[in-house]
């Protein structure tokens, strides 16, 4: 697998990652129970398609999953500033939902061309799991089209969106990345490298 | 049937649907235990959600997303029980908020540490099982057959549980700290969530035959399941009078039954923190309740 493809599963499993951390925010608080339990099977979507995009990288690396998700320092996360914000208001949360589910549609088409059979194969994979997050985001996204607040969320997160299809600008990161990689990796961080856990 | 032919009906064993007749009594009854119950499952996934965040591997995430989510899962199978014995989900929420409702002890207490999350996925999770599988047997029929799914889940959860500890306890000299420093302050609370030791003839919920058995039966098949397996793991139960006498029943201190019930009527060191969260996560989506009944109308 060469450096190109590599960064590019790194820049697609960090999103993931992240994104599903953002989404597990909602586990327990969400503002309705049927809610709370899809959107939990989502943030779990999420980090199991990281882990299959980590290992498939880890390989290649002489590294494991694990390491690459929690032992990196927070510059050298690849993900797009889209899914480090904080949005614990439903109606941002949805329109990232919304417009990441767009964005990563198109992403999967493009890996599922990919001549490696192992890399399309995997993306196939995930692109089915996906296809139920856009049928909850499309569902969401008629029901509040016509909400303001909904509206505004959606104006204000679209730029950020096209940085999910544009690797050359990706790197820069929020500083709301930094405090979730402190929460995420403080149980880890407590004890030497190596530890089982 | 008049109540009284309703009472030795249940307590022969008989069975009660929705749509049956029963004694208000019972209706009430019933309501205030199942709906204790969904509350229990709602506050329980506030101790565990934030260790979601902090969770040390992929796999531990993935693992405590899904029983944070089977608990949601739980709450509004057991909630959809109490609406149909006539208190809506809504209600319920409004009254948990409130504080007028309770949920059980030991969703007041803070989680402080990684351990906590093993300690309360295997032993928490083994109390709790121990009382909902003697509800398998509820007289009232609708609530016996949810409690199917939801024991099938909860035995996932022990064991996820015992793994983290398993884990923990073949690690390093903190990680085996941090589990006994868990279990010392967990233990208190463990002991008194079967509840006190009434006698069942004296307990409505058992004379309904809501539950089929004792506080102190349930307790003593905690202890005898799991006691042995914390020694076997080379940890120590807080309690040095701990012990199984010669008639197989275990002895140990009294527990706090003050802070029992302290805690339940609403003064544990977590609830007003934990309700507050749940009022504020309740007023912040108003609007998306509301957009989506508009939708429904």
């Amino acid at each position: 697998m060469n450096e190109e493809v590599q960064r590019t599963l790194l820049e697609i499993a960090d999103d993931e990652l992240i994104l599903g951390w953002r989404d597990s925010e909602w586990t327990g608080v969400a503002p309705l129970l049927e809610e709370d339990v899809a959107f939990s099977s989502i943030a779990q979507n999420e980090i199991g398609h990281a882990r299959a995009l980590y290992e498939l990288v880890a390989r290649a690396q002489g590294t494991t999953a694990d390491a690459l998700a929690f032992d990196r320092s927070p510059d050298e996360y690849r993900c797009a500033p889209l899914v480090e914000l904080r949005l614990m208001d439903w109606a941002e949360t949805i329109a990232r939902h919304y417009l990441y589910e767009e964005a990563d549609a198109k992403r999967l088409e493009q890996l599922k061309q990919l001549d490696d059979p192992e890399i399309a194969g995997l993306a196939a994979k995930i692109d089915r799991e996906e296809a139920y997050h856009r049928i909850h985001a499309q569902m969401w996204f008629d029901r509040l089209q016509d909400e303001p607040r909904f509206i505004e969320a959606l104006e204000k997160l679209r730029p950020q969106a096209e940085t999910l299809l544009d690797s050359t600008k990706r790197g820069e990161h929020t500083p709301e990345l930094t405090d979730l990689w402190e929460e995420m990796t403080m149980v880890r961080r407590s004890q030497p490298v190596g530890t089982t856990w | 049937m008049n109540e009284q032919e309703f009472l030795e009906y249940v307590q022969s064993g008989g069975q009660v649907e929705t749509t049956d007749w029963m004694p208000d009594d019972y209706r009430a009854k019933l309501i205030k235990f199942i709906e204790m119950h969904g509350n229990s499952e709602l506050m329980g996934v506030l101790p565990e959600r934030e260790w979601i965040l902090r969770a040390p591997t992929l796999q531990r995430k993935l693992a405590l997303t899904a029983k944070v989510q089977d608990e949601v899962g739980h709450s509004q199978l057991i909630y959809r029980v109490v609406e149909d014995l006539g208190k809506p989900r809504e209600r319920c929420l409004d009254d948990l908020i409130s504080g007028k409702a309770k949920f059980h002890n030991v969703f007041h207490y803070p989680t402080r540490t990684w351990g906590d999350v093993g300690v309360i996925a295997w032993l928490v999770d083994a109390a709790a099982i121990i009382s909902q599988k003697a509800l398998l047997k509820c007289s009232y029929a609708p609530y016996a057959r949810i409690m199917k799914k939801i024991c099938w889940e909860e035995s996932f959860h022990i064991l996820h549980g015992r793994d983290v500890i398993l884990t923990l306890m073949n690690g390093t000299g903190d990680q085996r700290e941090l589990v006994q420093e868990s279990l010392n302050r967990w233990w208190g609370p463990l002991m008194q969530f079967h509840g006190n030791p009434i006698a069942k003839e004296e307990d409505p919920m058992y004379v309904w035959r809501i539950k089929s058995q004792g506080n102190e039966e349930a307790r003593q098949q905690f202890l005898d399941g799991y006691v042995p397996q914390i020694w076997e793991l080379g940890l120590t139960v807080p309690d040095p009078k701990l012990r199984k006498n010669d008639e197989g029943i275990w002895e140990y201190s009294e527990p706090d039954w003050d802070e029992l019930r302290h805690v339940v009527t609403g003064h544990g060191p977590k609830t007003e923190e934990r309700l507050d969260l749940r009022r504020t996560a309740r007023e912040n989506s108003a609007w998306v309740r509301k957009a989506v009944l508009a939708e429904a109308a």
